[in-house]
């Protein structure tokens, strides 16, 4: 009967516990390297379920009245795309890499509270079959990301019986998101934290990888940002089942409320999915240019100016309400004013890459490819600051353009960027690196054949969300190029599947060390062992493992910070 | 070469070393209440979601039993 057995002593035998099996260590973990690994596949596994759903979106347009899927499906389709991409996919995957990554990076041996580490994990998990499990009822979230109101009132609320929810649809995104919620406020207080007491001895803030500083700005952003969400969630609930009436203009409330609310969300939410990438990035810039980080303190500080004025900038998204004049100014100056840490860093950038002896490998080429791909969609963002331009494309294909050159031209690339560098130390084994550039170019032909036309398409009048289009716009061919590209793109996340396939079983193993590079999590076996370091480093200066291989030029010995 | 480099060799799971004692006072405990406690909140959305009672109630049952296991469960 007992075939998994272990042996306490000799001649006693007893049957395995839970935890001492395979799928319960698992399910019963608290170890941040396996929850991390866990994040990562979840959120994969919903960037594949979000890819669908884009291509599902692209075919339906990619000729004048397509009937691909039905007006209703369609709604349900394009909400799914955007909320699992930013709610299952980005945020989860950055959160992944910080709980793997973070804890060595700063020489800890795990995060400040694993079980609730365990408990955000299992909450995302959770909260995003919740979601998907609404195709079932064929009750999908049907009113877009933001699920503005008074669309997704119930009929009586709404002030327009044909433009309403009253199915369960909006009910499935206002719970599935408060569950998320939970996840991202109990994982922000971990790494705070985590990342202010838990650093390794002589690890100051000014000593500090910049991914895990942006990671800490990062979690304070969740924390202030999304009880304006959670707020504006259960409002709008009560509306729905408790008979307020918050939103309702008929009733004395104001619809513009919820956008208020939720884009005081929204926006920090923007730099929540692209700061820790900036992190990323500015981890591997550096190894691959052989030099250290130009710039670190501006680099840090200005993820920090970042962070603050990202609370200050919401209402850009809201040109177009009727906002009076001076508020519009303040708006449209706020949001310029965040280009400027912004633009900081991607000087630094190219000042760290500049004279450094370069190797173009597959995580440099995704780094470099995320400052092109991010740069484009900071300058259409800023075009999008100056309101009279704004009034023009507002909820266009421009303002998609834009997203998606910031969402997935940034947090994508920078995430496969962060995929094959630490991938060695995740598995112990390379990413192919050949398969690696056919995909990396793949993707940039994809992203820039999909995305840019939509900029022209915006100029021209379509309209966002559009479920199809009549053949005399002059829509059609930057249509067709959008959703040739976005097939492109779908091939090149294909390669990459087949990359991991083939790596997983027989990749190149990498040894502990395998890209030269300067920071502690690299200072331990690939995989890590349970425990991350048999003791634990002091740091000395901002490369604590550059020092403890090359003590006689040793940073500390040289710079002082 | 790291001190740690050669901790974790990639050998069969039969021939690696016992942990020590020490390895395992270094990292928390595993624990099925976070899990547990998961489990029961999606009972309680799913429960809100389909306007059941019955469901509410179990849902509710399984939370306050996994916040009191996680409670009083050994560190």
């Amino acid at each position: 009967m007992a075939t998994r057995t272990i042996v306490e002593s000799p001649g006693v035998v007893r049957r395995k516990r839970l935890d001492e099996t395979y799928i319960g260590e698992w399910l019963m973990t608290t170890d941040h390297k396996k929850i991390g690994l866990m994040y990562i596949i979840t959120a994969f596994f919903f960037f594949l379920v979000g890819g669908v759903e884009a291509l599902l979106i692209r075919t339906q347009l990619a000729v004048p009245n397509g009937k691909v899927l039905s007006p209703e499906v369609y709604n349900q389709i394009f909400t799914m795309h955007g909320t699992t991409m930013i709610f299952l996919f980005v945020m989860p995957m950055l959160t992944g890499f910080g709980n793997y990554i973070v804890p060595l990076m700063i020489g800890a041996r795990d995060m400040a509270f694993p079980r609730l580490n365990a408990f955000g994990y299992w909450i995302v998990l959770f909260g995003g079959l919740f979601l998907n499990s609404s195709f079932l009822f064929n009750a999908a979230p049907n009113g877009g990301w933001f699920m503005y109101a008074p669309l997704s009132e119930l009929t009586k609320g709404c002030g327009n019986a044909v433009m309403c929810t009253p199915g369960m649809n909006a009910d499935f995104w206002l719970l599935g998101i408060l569950l998320l919620g939970i996840a991202s406020i109990a994982s922000a207080l971990n790494f705070v934290v985590t990342i202010l007491k838990l650093r390794a001895p002589g690890m100051t803030l000014n000593r500090m990888p910049l991914f895990t500083w942006m990671t800490l700005v990062t979690s304070f952003l969740l924390l202030f940002a999304l009880p304006s969400l959670t707020a504006a969630s259960v409002l709008l609930l009560l509306d729905r089942h408790l008979g307020t009436h918050f939103y309702q203009f008929a009733s004395g409330g104001d619809p513009l409320l919820w956008q208020h609310l939720f884009w005081s969300f929204g926006h920090p939410e923007v730099y929540i999915l692209i700061l820790p990438v900036f992190g990323m990035i500015s981890e591997i810039l550096p190894v691959f240019s052989r030099k250290p980080i130009f710039g670190y303190t501006f680099i840090a500080w200005s993820g920090v100016a970042i962070g603050f004025l990202s609370f200050t900038v919401w209402a850009h998204h809201m040109f177009a309400v009727g906002l009076p004049p001076i508020a519009q100014a303040f708006f449209a100056t706020s949001t310029t004013l965040i280009a400027i840490p912004t633009a900081v860093k991607i000087f630094n950038w190219i000042a760290t890459v500049w004279g450094g002896k370069v190797i173009l490998n597959a995580p440099m080429l995704f780094a470099l490819g995320f400052i092109a791909m991010f740069l484009i969609g900071g300058l259409n963002g800023a075009a999008l600051a100056v309101v009279p331009f704004d009034y023009q494309v507002t909820d266009s294909y421009f303002v998609v353009a834009h997203l998606h050159y910031v969402l997935f031209g940034g947090s994508v690339f920078g995430i496969f960027a962060g995929i094959y560098y630490w991938f060695p130390k995740l598995t112990g084994r390379f990413l192919g690196d050949r398969l690696g550039q056919v995909q990396f170019w793949l993707m940039m032909v994809g992203v820039n054949l999909t995305f840019f036309p939509m900029h022209l398409l915006g100029l021209l009048g379509m309209p966002r969300r559009i479920y199809t289009y009549p053949a005399n716009l002059g829509w059609n061919l930057d249509n067709l190029l959008a959703t040739i590209g976005a097939f492109i793109i779908a091939a090149s996340v294909l390669v990459f599947l087949w990359n991991l396939f083939v790596s997983l079983g027989n990749g190149q193993k990498a040894g502990n060390d395998p890209w030269d590079a300067f920071t502690l999590e690299w200072d331990t076996s690939s995989p890590p062992a349970h425990y991350n370091f048999l003791t634990i480093p002091t740091v000395r200066s901002r490369r604590p493992f550059y020092d403890k291989k090359n003590p006689d030029i040793a940073d500390w010995k040289t710079v002082t910070h | 070469m790291s001190e740690e480099q050669n901790q974790n060799e990639q050998v069969p799971a039969k021939d690696r070393p016992i942990k020590t004692a020490q390895e395992f006072t270094l990292n928390a405990h595993k624990s099925y209440w976070p899990l547990a406690l998961a489990i029961a909140l999606c009972f309680v959305l799913v429960a809100v979601t389909a306007n059941n009672l019955i469901v509410l109630g179990i849902g509710t049952v399984l939370a306050a039993a996994a916040i009191i296991g996680w409670g009083l469960e050994r560190r």
